[in-house]
């Protein structure tokens, strides 16, 4: 990833807005990913997150379902 | 700065519908779980039988109903509390209830309860209950503790023992098994509530 990539404009949602989605939605419907490290994920982690550490992403691919939403936190 | 570059990273690999959380957990003020996956994980890799699954899950439960039991005890002065823990004990009896079932099918046996007991925890002292906390300890600790600061700790439970079935869910392959988890995390995230609306009255 090159440096420019920082500053295209990424997708986001605000907290309060992914607390709103995860209360209206079936956790089925959509992938909650964290991206921080196990340690990280072990003090605390929003319920029902996926963890899949960043170094790791792009050879588990496969574990985020992409006909649904994806949050990354 | 991690969930920008790995929303980057999935909106590159195709993914459509990517978001990153601004403020990432620090920004979250809602309910957080604890515990790695694969404290959990370790009992239900795709590896190991259905059967020692939902036999995990069965002790947690009933570790869980001892801790609302002694809840329930403890503050039975105050009639609300003490009916929510009541109210608690008999909906995870009920969740002990759809795991034996799920067992019973799965392995057309009955279970085996001072084996799954014995496998998972040593002993009615030493039982653990949802969220891998040890039964005792936290009936310990209750008993210095005010009627608001016991519902956080069942609160604490109650994520994470949702977190854990929707990971069950996702790693068993089961599908009737599968089904049951999921009924169990929705059942829990009810608990939880419950559990938040009672709070709500006593801060």
């Amino acid at each position: 990833m090159g440096v420019l990539d920082y500053f295209k404009s990424i997708p986001a949602m605000t907290a309060e807005e992914v607390r709103q989605f995860i209360t209206e939605k079936h956790p089925d419907d959509y992938n909650l990913v964290d991206v921080r490290q196990p340690r990280e994920y072990e003090i605390d982690h929003i319920p029902g997150a996926n963890l899949i550490p960043m170094a790791e992403l792009k050879d588990r691919l496969d574990e985020i379902d992409p006909g649904k939403p994806t949050i990354v936190y | 700065m991690r969930s920008r570059s790995a929303t980057n990273l999935l909106l590159g690999a195709g993914l459509k519908n990517v978001y990153t959380m601004e403020g990432g957990i620090r920004a979250w003020k809602g309910m957080v779980a604890y515990g790695l996956p694969e404290a959990g994980m370790a009992y239900f890799s795709p590896a190991t039988d259905a059967e020692e699954v939902v036999g995990l899950a069965w002790a947690l439960e009933e570790g869980s109903k001892l801790f609302y039991q002694g809840v329930a005890d403890h503050f039975k002065l105050d009639k609300e509390t003490r009916e929510i823990f009541s109210w608690l004990v008999s909906a995870e009896k009920n969740h002990e209830k759809h795991l034996l079932e799920t067992y019973e099918s799965m392995t057309g046996s009955k279970p085996d309860f001072e084996k799954l007991r014995t496998r998972f925890s040593d002993g009615l002292s030493g039982s653990f209950m949802e969220g891998g906390v040890a039964v005792q300890e936290a009936l310990d600790w209750v008993k210095g503790k005010g009627v608001s600061q016991s519902l956080e700790l069942a609160m604490a439970m109650e994520v994470n023992a949702f977190d854990l079935y929707i990971k069950m869910s996702r790693a068993i392959e089961d599908p009737k098994a599968q089904k049951i988890f999921k009924k169990l995390s929705e059942e829990e995230q009810v608990h939880l509530e419950k559990l938040a609306d009672l709070l709500d009255t006593k801060i």
